[in-house]
């Protein structure tokens, strides 16, 4: 066993420079992987701990154990929201909301540091004014969902009017006074909104990563098949022949692993900057842990080890399989099959199913696509070799021919990265779906039987605020609304409106005056996201991608160095060895490029609520130039490589 | 001349090789006579010497030309390795052809009159893992005279052959090549493959100790390299003007 382990770390060392070049390749390869994926998995995490952080702000109504009332409501300020939490503890000793060294006395108030800053920059009257009670505190990390929200928590009376105050509940603009047995919460709807969208962005992610990962151990193992195989003829059993890749497999693969979380951490301060939900991210939102990542450092060799078994299969099994280059064994329909059976239940699916069945289905559409992959490339071989009437379009089709895993690997990357614009692109929502909001008009809900004096409090607040503006009564039954529009003579601007606002602040308890714009900006926020998150997960896709066929594309000429090499020899320009390369590549890459856009795009069909439009054409059409243009741009990146290795020409045996 | 580092690999060599001759370079491992090979058909640059086909002088040529001249006017067998490992036998052979521009129809139909000649035939479809060693070294030889070369440049063609298959091999691939008008330079250090050319030219320590029986080694700075400073030797094949009867000319035979 020792003695096995020893020859596989000799045969990994002494494999000369193109052994260790490709050993190398497969270490940045696997890098790469566990980077993005300890990437995929701190996402997920981060966002599990945003709706932690912010449960407490959704209190949970109880019945007995009641130690404080809570009530929340969204206030504005320039084009930001401010959380403002108002508690009154009703025993002596209740435990302070997270974030709190203590529990806030009635007159106090707590900001979180982005609005305790916001308060100090700010002219008094846009904002502080809101906020008269003495300052008690900073709200600590732990109660805010990232580093720059605005929050602040009051200490109230249990019986002042904001704390007895019977506010509709709507989640847009905060919570009525809740009785709470203490300040757990749960998750909100939108908290677990997001992190529905990044568990399917992961698999977006995650799938084509351990394809990736994957191809890169099969690298290792296709340098290998010749050497294997003659120890296999020389009496090796399976199981050692086995044992000795998955070595040489994992010994690489535990040194790119680590190099990945080096690599990681030292892109966790970019990756960090990406403003999801209103704001950037804590340092420690996007570090997994030791468990995950000493889970992540184990998985990813162990998977490399598994897909380099994988691969090894047919050394295995015959020993003169690869040594004599046989035929291989035509691929069965049986996997578009497979892919057919995935298609059928995507139109069973809906905007209510639930997120990880949803996650499966496109994990397996995925998977699917993969295992078609080699298939169709098979299929486009023979037509290419069929039809060629050139020697760079025979050279590809007979090579795409011979070994149609090995021409998948090298565009399955961008084809995977298809079908997520695909998805993405149909799904992503037209910037028609929310008009210009008006900005200019604060309303605020009031009581009818308050209105006229309310109206008339209103007129002489903003008039002792300088702010000119018109108040109008409108609506009818019990809650009447005040439309403040600030009236045109003024420079309409951000500072009228937040002192208008500051200037209304306080006169319906529970409640401010907000706009359209105000209310929409939820929706726009929305918008934002899913346009970050749709390029962060096809920045990350193409990433893998491009790296991935440029590492297969390199790889492929190292395997087949002695037969450029002989070919160059004999007088085959090198011309046209690149573009039978190219055809090789971008021939499958058009056919499944475009297959795996269109299978996104028909699994995205039952989610999508309304037609294709311009921003996802634009994200499809841009995705498609990028695909192109980056494998293209990989593979010639290896001609240098092609022009080194068919430069010597004395044919050995490797 | 050629030197790899500090290294002469090649040095005082003089050379003629005839039409349709066939001339085998003898020697032990390193003594330089692949690198002798690679000069004469345009692979390697000499760092010193000339080398002609037909009076024309193809070492000054650029790697664009030299591609060219091993593409139409010269054919290559190895030990192994040549095929195309996934593309049918007769596509091999008609690899070169189509390379030269022949249409695929056409270049398929004339590979396909080698397989008969040489044996092979109902074997144009398989691929080179389906053949035996003395087949595949066949279909080689398909491949090198397809495009009706001026020479056929052989390196340890038998190598890897059993000595019946290895004479059989050799039979008709000067056979071949013959009946091809071709001159065929086979490096060996098997003297019963050296048996199946007309003469055998001794290598030694980058030295022609026999140029075909010829004499002595040949002094530095013979065969006619006159003017070229530096040059200890010129490796000058295929009918180059000058010292004539001093070897044995070849004039391909390029019979279309």
């Amino acid at each position: 066993m020792t003695g096995l382990l020893g020859l596989s770390w000799r045969l990994l060392r002494g494999g000369g420079r193109g052994g260790l070049l490709g050993a190398g390749l497969t270490a940045v390869a696997v890098a790469v992987s566990t980077a993005l994926l300890l990437f995929a998995v701190s996402a997920n995490l981060a966002f599990q701990g945003r709706a932690e952080r912010e449960a407490w702000r959704n209190p949970v109504a109880a019945d007995t154990g009641v130690v404080a009332v809570q009530a929340v409501r969204r206030d504005y300020v320039r084009d930001l929201g401010i959380t403002v939490v108002d508690v009154a503890a009703l025993r002596p000793g209740a435990a302070p909301p997270p974030g709190l060294d203590r529990f806030p006395a009635p007159g106090e108030v707590w900001f979180s540091p982005a609005l305790a800053e916001l308060v100090r920059e700010l002219p008094a009257g846009e904002l502080a004014g809101r906020f008269p009670e003495k300052v008690g505190g900073t709200v600590g990390d732990e109660a805010l969902v990232h580093p720059g929200e605005l929050v602040a928590v009051r200490g109230q009376e249990p019986d002042a009017p904001v704390m007895t105050v019977k506010a509709p509940q709507d989640p847009l603009t905060g919570t009525a006074p809740t009785r709470v047995a203490g300040f757990t919460g749960e998750p909100t709807n939108d908290a677990q909104a997001y992190q529905a969208l990044a568990l399917i962005a992961t698999v977006l992610m995650a799938v084509p990563l351990l394809v990736f990962g994957g191809a890169a151990a099969r690298l290792t193992v296709a340098r290998r098949d010749q050497r294997l195989a003659a120890l296999r003829l020389v009496g090796a059993t399976p199981g050692q022949v086995v044992l000795m890749t998955v070595a040489e497999a994992v010994i690489t693969a535990a040194a790119g692993a680590v190099a990945g979380v080096a690599l990681y951490g030292l892109l966790t301060p970019l990756l960090g900057g990406i403003e999801i939900a209103g704001g950037s991210w804590f340092a420690a939102d996007l570090w997994p842990g030791v468990p995950y990542t000493l889970a992540v450092l184990a998985a990813v060799p162990l998977l490399v080890g598994l897909s380099a078994v994988v691969g090894l299969r047919r050394v295995v099994v015959s020993p003169l399989g690869v040594a004599k280059r046989e035929t291989p064994p035509a691929m069965r329909v049986v996997r578009v099959l497979a892919l057919l059976a995935v298609l059928a239940t995507v139109p069973a699916l809906g905007a209510g199913t639930a997120a990880g069945v949803v996650a499966v289905v496109l994990g397996l559409a995925f998977l699917a696509i993969n295992l078609t992959g080699p298939w169709v490339v098979g299929v486009i071989g023979r037509i290419t070799a069929r039809t060629a009437r050139g020697p760079a379009r025979l050279l590809a089709g007979r090579r795409l021919v011979d070994d149609p895993r090995a021409a998948w690997r090298t565009v399955s990357g961008v084809a995977m990265t298809g079908f997520v614009a695909g998805f993405i692109g149909l799904l992503s929502p037209g910037s028609g779906l929310l008009g210009d909001a008006d900005a200019t008009t604060l309303r605020l809900t009031v009581p009818a039987a308050r209105v006229s004096q309310l109206t008339e409090e209103a007129r002489e607040r903003l008039s002792a605020a300088g702010v000119p503006a018109r108040v109008k009564v409108t609506g009818e039954g019990g809650d009447r609304t005040l439309a403040v529009t600030v009236t045109e003579a003024a420079r309409v601007d951000e500072a009228v409106i937040d002192r208008a606002r500051t200037a209304l602040d306080g006169m319906v308890p529970g409640r401010g005056a907000t706009s359209e714009a105000d209310e929409e900006r939820f929706g726009v926020l929305l918008l934002q996201d899913v346009g970050t998150g749709t390029v962060v997960v096809l920045t990350v896709s193409f990433l893998v991608a491009i790296v991935s066929a440029g590492i297969t594309a390199a790889s492929s000429v190292l395997d087949r160095r002695q037969t450029y090499a002989l070919l160059r020899l004999a007088g085959t320009p090198l011309e046209v060895l690149n573009r039978a390369r190219r055809a090789e590549t971008l021939v499958p890459l058009a056919v499944m490029g475009g297959g795996s856009i269109v299978v996104g795009m028909f699994c995205a069909l039952p989610f999508s609520f309304s037609a294709m439009n311009v921003s996802g054409l634009t994200v499809l059409l841009a995705c498609v130039v990028l695909g192109f243009a980056g494998v293209a741009g990989a593979g010639a990146a290896s001609a240098p490589l092609l022009r080194s290795v068919t430069a010597d020409p004395a044919p050995r045996p490797d | 001349m050629k030197r790899f580092g500090a290294t002469v690999a090649l040095g005082g060599v003089a050379l003629r090789i005839g039409r349709g001759e066939a001339v085998a370079i003898m020697g032990p491992s390193g003594s330089g006579k692949s690198t002798l090979l690679h000069c004469l058909a345009g692979i390697m640059k000499p760092d010193g010497g000339e080398v002609h086909l037909l009076g024309q002088r193809i070492d000054t040529m650029r790697e664009r030309e030299r591609s060219a001249l091993r593409r139409t006017r010269f054919g290559f067998v190895f030990q192994f390795g040549q095929l195309l490992p996934e593309l049918p036998a007769e596509e091999n052979v008609a690899l070169p052809l189509m390379l030269g521009g022949v249409s695929r129809g056409d270049a398929v139909r004339r590979a396909r009159e080698w397989f008969g000649p040489l044996g092979l035939g109902g074997m144009e479809g398989r691929r080179p893992g389906e053949l035996s060693g003395g087949q595949a070294q066949r279909v080689a030889i398909a491949r090198a005279l397809a495009t009706r070369p001026a020479v056929v440049f052989a390196d340890e063609p038998t190598g890897a052959l059993d000595q019946a298959t290895g004479q059989d091999t050799m039979r008709l691939l000067v056979e071949a090549t013959r009946g091809n008008d071709a001159s065929l330079v086979v490096v060996t250090h098997d003297p019963q493959v050296a048996r199946w050319c007309d003469r055998t030219v001794e290598v030694r320590d980058g030295q022609v100790l026999s140029p075909g029986g010829y004499g002595a080694p040949v002094p530095s700075g013979g065969y006619g390299a006159a003017g070229a400073s530096g040059v200890t030797g010129t490796a000058e094949a295929m009918g180059a003007a000058g010292a004539a009867g001093a070897a044995t000319r070849i004039l391909p035979g390029v019979n279309g």
